[in-house]
């Protein structure tokens, strides 16, 4: 927001407004220096013609109201594997377009759901995926600058490891919807030779459960949403503290199945490349440091929630490289967008008035 | 430090709710536990003292908890504000709607009442029309039967010649006074539709405001922020130079991004 154009809005002198947003593939969640945080599954929806848009009586839907509605809607998810869906070169075609302007819609709504003030300085600050090409950064902040007096981008996994004051000698594994990132940090900002990423994350786990109740379940009907619902309710790697009992319709009437084996073997899909990866980092460390790195790897994102993921790993890092220690993060939604709210908090005055 | 114990129970309260021995039992609720407000505000300040105690020492405790009370308070002051803008805006809208109901019930009684005496007047002509023609003729076959008694004239002829003087005459004055009645009964309906015009563009201008109004409800307030100025770091961080580092890289990443280290940008 330039000088000029301050004049038009109203006069921002009641206070500043940081905000911390963690835009992931499934779901975007902000945490603000106002104490509102706030989570939307990241899905857009417009109406799919006039009769719908009456009925609806709103231009655009978020979230789960938006995945509620889809039937009257054209659904977008906007990200996948943790980027835009969006190349930034000039042969873009209509669907990509309709994505970018989702993804927009989408950090506007983030923004609006963190409550501003109009006449407070909102400074925002949104981690993104560490493999974000410069089109799709750029189009994050296009997006945010729109509602925000000034955004910066950084490193999702940098946020997170910056929101717990673990800035030395950590591994932060954020297990993602569309992605798995693994992070070295060791005091300065993580390079490429630092991170580790893979694409067997929460879709990967929803579409191998998916596979296995249709290969065990005969007649069982259901859709990607409904096992992505079964995986957050039950997901589990390791010993099972209960069966998992969850009832699907066969012809129209619910029925109950032990899905127990099948949450477990899709689950444990994670662990096996996320092991690889840490000793990958662990590999190319500073041997000096290598058992304080294994030591310290934080488990954050949606999918930290599987219950025993981080046992399962410690358990096969202390076979694969000898020892380890797995800390799951308190909250692993807020993760991000608490680190994101730190780092916006701990940012000079002067970075970013040159932004504004 | 009384009146923001005071403020503490006030808010204390606003959140509470009344409920009644009778709906409880109906609830099956047999006992209840009860915990006094100054127990609770003792709780809350031990609560902050004991998390500040845990957390910070001496005059810096001190200063925090005046800050967080001093804080408190505006937060509070800033909720009510919004809470008399909510209600001032309410009753801006409710008197906006009232204001139209009352416009909306005129227009139709000055409608009803432009109709009913249009009625009145077409049906008030004609009758008059039909009393007079009455009166003419007759008074005509009076005149009629006077000469037909007179000898050397036709009836026949006499009457016509009769009925053409009457009529001729009556013709001239119904015009006349056609014309009278006319210019009055224009500069009624002329009145009348002055005030239905005016009547709707009050309603107009009324709806306008109601909408600005119900657009102005719409934009949510929002919620402060707990801080007045950009904080940046805390000079007292144990890792305040790393991270200064880290915040100059991270700025740096984003000024290239933003375009904004070209010279002149």
């Amino acid at each position: 927001m330039s000088d000029s154009k301050q004049g038009d809005g109203p006069k921002k002198d009641h206070g500043v407004l940081y905000i911390g947003m963690d835009l992931g593939t499934s779901r975007t969640s902000v945490s603000a220096s106002n104490g509102v945080r706030e989570t939307v599954y990241s899905m857009v929806g417009y109406p799919k013609d006039v009769v719908s848009q009456k009925l609806l009586k709103k231009d655009v839907l978020f979230g789960k109201e938006a995945l509620e509605k889809r039937l009257s809607l054209k659904l977008y998810k906007p990200l996948e594997k943790g980027v835009l869906k969006y190349s930034g070169d000039g042969s873009m075609d209509a669907e990509a377009k309709a994505n970018l302007k989702a993804a927009q819609d989408l950090i506007g709504e983030a923004i609006r759901l963190a409550k501003p003030r109009k006449d407070e300085l909102v400074y925002c600050v949104i981690g993104a995926p560490a493999e974000a090409s410069v089109k799709n950064r750029e189009a994050i902040i296009e997006a945010a600058r729109a509602h925000v007096d000034s955004v910066m981008l950084c490193s999702e996994p940098f946020s997170v490891a910056y929101g717990l004051d673990w800035l030395e000698d950590v591994l932060v594994i954020d297990i993602g919807a569309g992605t798995t990132d693994l992070c070295r940090m060791h005091g300065t900002m993580p390079e490429e030779a630092d991170q580790v990423m893979f694409d067997i994350a929460g879709d990967a786990v929803d579409a191998e459960l998916s596979r296995r109740i249709e290969q065990t379940c005969p007649g069982a009907q259901f859709t990607i949403h409904m096992v992505k619902d079964i995986k957050e309710r039950w997901g589990f790697v390791g010993e099972a503290s209960e069966r998992c009992m969850v009832d699907l319709p066969v012809d129209g009437k619910p029925t109950p199945f032990d899905l127990t084996e099948q949450i477990r073997s899709a689950c444990s899909i994670l662990v096996e490349p996320i092991v690889k990866g840490i000793h990958k980092l662990v590999a190319s460390f500073d041997p000096e440091f290598q058992t304080r790195l294994k030591n310290r790897v934080l488990l954050a994102g949606g999918g930290s929630m599987v219950k025993g993921l981080d046992s399962a790993v410690e358990k096969a890092m202390k076979e694969r490289l000898g020892s380890g220690k797995v800390i799951r993060i308190e909250e692993p939604i807020y993760g991000g967008a608490n680190g994101a709210l730190k780092i916006a908090h701990d940012m000079p005055a002067d970075f970013w008035e040159q932004l504004r | 430090m009384a009146s923001f114990k005071d403020t503490l129970k006030d808010a204390v309260r606003q959140l509470s709710f009344k409920t009644s021995l009778d709906s409880l039992k109906k609830k099956g609720v047999q006992q209840v536990s009860v915990l006094g407000l100054d127990r609770i505000i003792s709780l809350i300040e031990a609560a902050v003292h004991r998390s500040l105690k845990s957390r910070l020492v001496g005059i810096e405790r001190e200063a925090v908890a005046d800050a967080t009370k001093a804080e408190f308070l505006r937060l509070l002051r800033s909720n009510e504000d919004l809470q008399r803008q909510k209600s001032e805006v309410e009753e801006a809208r409710e008197r906006a709607e009232d204001e139209i109901d009352t416009l909306r019930r005129e227009l139709t009684q000055n409608n009803q009442a432009l109709q009913l005496k249009l009625e009145q007047d077409a049906l008030a002509l004609a009758t008059r029309y039909e009393g007079e023609n009455a009166e003419i003729a007759k008074k005509v076959a009076a005149v009629v039967a006077g000469l037909a008694q007179t000898p050397g004239a036709t009836a026949t002829t006499v009457e016509q010649r009769l009925m053409e003087l009457v009529m001729d005459v009556v013709s001239g004055e119904r015009q006349s006074a056609e014309e009278a009645r006319r210019a009055l009964h224009d500069r009624e309906v002329d009145n009348l539709q002055r005030r239905i015009k005016k009547l709707n563009d009050n309603l107009a201008a009324t709806e306008q405001r109601l909408q600005q109004v119900a657009a102005l409800k719409d934009v949510e307030g929002g919620i402060s922020s707990v801080y007045r100025e950009v904080q940046g770091l805390a000079t007292g961080d144990a890792q305040v130079g790393k991270k200064k580092e880290l915040m100059g890289e991270i700025f740096k990443a984003n000024l290239k991004l933003q375009k904004k280290d070209k010279p002149g940008a």
